[in-house]
């Protein structure tokens, strides 16, 4: 069977909120683009995620191939690093459309996998932790006519042509099956994503990424037309007015505080 | 003559769902039907909410609009898209906005994808004026920053709103809206998803919950949680957790607050040994006091507290406990 596995290559989040907390995250004179150059780019951790769900079925015996698609202006770092976890093809999508947006990125994605005769599996993270929308899967899907499975916790194979999806729900997890082909956010809770070996990681120094552009498949002008025009950004501020209790010991702490949130009634 | 109609859809029994939350959509809802001269209409799918009557009175609803079939009991998304694409070709409206649950993060985008339209998720404001397109703010990087899209494609436009981000406010005197039952044939929906294991609520949520007690990395060892836990328990609240503290299994998923886990709106969020970074923060920033205990003076989650305490909350902890339960 073919997995496809959708990466997005996204600023380090951990690096963006250390530059939020110190209040030097800044956006340039587009009044879009955050101007921190020195923030890694990295692929989106849910995206290595769905990479690892892939090599987990593998793991257990389905015979697979996993190719890795990102759309991006130089997915070549992410994609190696797919390589080295052990994907079978890795695929670069340049985009014609200078801001893609949700629907241009899965239009791009889409036709990918309609050249490629089809997928039985598609895996997306949960949601790419740049725009936090997560809202390219279920396009995926409405365009592929797949069902879509989102916050996926583990995913097997239920018999040679379904799946079995557990999701993490509010109300706790939810035990799915779905009919292939299907596509399949994963969350977090999957556990870490392994590290590839050093020799496999030498190996993907030389690995490269096959590059395909828009001419490369049929789109039409709806398909590149994008909906959705990031037209401003900015740092939303948070206002301090922390009252520090003080006291000598961890008892006194304590009591003052319990004192002082009853006193302002937020305790009865 | 057409209005434009501006639809607020909610559907009951949904996981996460808040009515005060729908009550929020509704409010964003007017705003924009006031500034395009529209009209609110609120789209409950499934049984109406008890006391919908009054909120739609309240929030200026001229329209009440219902939604029922058996297919849509099930709670799984094919039928919801089916029929919400079936309800915008007939009323084609120029905005749905969700109040954004758990299953909403699907449907609204599948909806999108179904229709050609434009779709934000995690929304917290809409900006509306004649003849020009939505602009509609939302939260990114986790809450670092905000960002605001402009929304093209065909109508309608589709918004998911984060929950917490717009307070519910009333309007007085309105009339009471009219209550249309909407049609629709879901014959050929067959759902492709097959629930095997339903998610049971274990106990309470912390969604609900008016007071929540948090550990984070800061607890330094698993063991430790039973710390979060006692005072929750002395508190009457519950406990709650960071994302690191699941990520390695000394806590369930259940437990998660943030971005990623539950949104929650307590009286009272009680922070041991977090250091408030924003993914967190998304979900415990309504809270309406904060506590935090940190031994880092320039943790980032004293930005959001409202009262704090510089210290090792594995000293400070046992002994709130005891001060707790006085
Ligand atoms: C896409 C994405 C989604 C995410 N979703 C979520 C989410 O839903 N929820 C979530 O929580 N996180 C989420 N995160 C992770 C988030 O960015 C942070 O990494 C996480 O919240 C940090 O958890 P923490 O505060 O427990 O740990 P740390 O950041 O390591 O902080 C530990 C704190 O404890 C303090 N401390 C240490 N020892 C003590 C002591 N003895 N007493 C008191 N204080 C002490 C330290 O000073 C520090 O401030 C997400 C990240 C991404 C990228
Ligand atoms: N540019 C992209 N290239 C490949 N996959 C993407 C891209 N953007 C989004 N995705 C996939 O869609 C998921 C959700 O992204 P988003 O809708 O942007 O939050 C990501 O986790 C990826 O799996």
């Amino acid at each position: 069977m073919r997995i496809v596995v959708c990466v997005k290559e996204v600023l380090d989040p951990d690096a963006v909120n250390n530059y939020a907390l110190a209040g030097r995250l800044e956006i340039g004179d587009d009044g879009k683009t955050l101007t921190q150059t020195t923030i890694p780019q990295l692929m989106n951790g849910f995206d290595e995620q769905a990479i690892e769900a892939a090599l987990l079925l593998r793991d257990a015996g389905a015979e697979c191939t996993i190719c890795v698609v990102s759309v991006g202006a130089d997915p070549a770092n992410q994609l190696r690093h797919a390589s080295a976890l052990g994907a079978d093809e890795v695929v670069g999508i340049s985009s014609p459309v200078a801001e893609p947006d949700a629907h241009v990125v899965a239009s791009l994605l889409v036709a990918h996998i309609r050249s490629l005769g089809g997928a039985d599996l598609v895996l997306c993270g949960r949601q790419a932790s740049d725009d936090d929308q997560g809202v390219v899967p279920a396009l995926i899907g409405e365009a592929l006519g797949m069902p879509v499975v989102t916050v996926a916790s583990s995913v097997e194979l239920a018999d040679t042509s379904a799946l079995r999806v557990t999701r993490v729900t509010p109300d706790g997890d939810e035990i799915v099956e779905a009919a292939m082909p299907a596509v399949v956010t994963i969350s977090n809770e999957i556990g870490d994503p392994r590290y590839p070996t050093a020799a496999n990681k030498l190996k993907a120094r030389r690995v490269k990424p096959t590059l395909v552009g828009p001419d490369d498949l049929s789109l039409d002008a709806d398909a590149l037309a994008p909906r959705v025009l990031l037209t401003q950004q900015f740092v939303p501020t948070v206002q301090g007015n922390c009252e520090f209790i003080s006291g000598d010991t961890p008892a006194e702490l304590a009591d003052r505080l319990v004192a002082r949130l009853r006193e302002d009634k937020v305790l009865p | 003559m057409t209005t434009t109609a501006i639809v607020v859809c909610t559907w009951s029994g949904a996981r996460g769902e808040v009515l005060e939350e729908a009550e929020a959509a509704l409010t964003l809802g007017r705003k924009v039907s006031v500034a395009l001269g529209g009209e609110l209409q609120w789209l409950v799918v499934g049984a109406m909410p008890e006391g919908g009557a009054e909120i739609a009175q309240r929030q200026g609803v001229a329209v009440l609009e219902n939604i029922e079939d058996a297919k849509l009991a099930g709670g799984q998304a094919d039928a919801f898209v089916e029929a919400l694409a079936q309800y915008c070709a007939e009323r084609s409206p120029r905005l749905v906005l969700f109040s954004q649950g758990f299953d909403t993060r699907l449907v609204a985008p599948r909806l999108a994808g179904r229709l050609g339209s434009g779709v934000v998720v995690n929304a917290v404001d809409i900006e509306a004026a004649a003849d020009s397109p939505l602009k509609v703010t939302a939260s990114a990087y986790g809450g670092d920053t905000r960002v605001v899209y402009e929304l093209a494609g065909a109508e309608p436009c589709i918004v998911s709103l984060l929950a917490n981000a717009v307070l519910p406010e009333s309007v007085e005197g309105a009339a009471s809206p009219s209550v249309r039952n909407v049609a629709v044939d879901l014959s050929s929906v067959e759902e492709r998803i097959r629930v095997v294991e339903a998610a049971r609520t274990e106990g309470p949520r912390l969604e609900d919950a008016e007071i929540i007690v948090s550990g984070g990395r800061g607890l330094s060892s698993p063991d430790n949680y039973k710390l979060v836990e006692q005072l929750a328990e002395a508190l009457g609240g519950l406990p709650g957790a960071s994302r690191p503290l699941v990520d390695e299994g000394w806590v369930d998923s259940s437990r998660q607050v943030g971005l990623t886990g539950k949104i929650t709106r307590p009286g009272l969020y009680v922070a041991a040994g977090i250091s408030g970074a924003s993914q967190h923060m998304a979900g415990c920033g309504a809270a309406k006091a904060i506590v935090a205990i940190n031994t880092d003076p320039d943790a980032a989650i004293f930005r959001y507290a409202r009262y704090g305490i510089v210290g090792d909350c594995l000293a400070i902890l046992p002994e709130l406990i005891r001060a707790a339960k006085k």
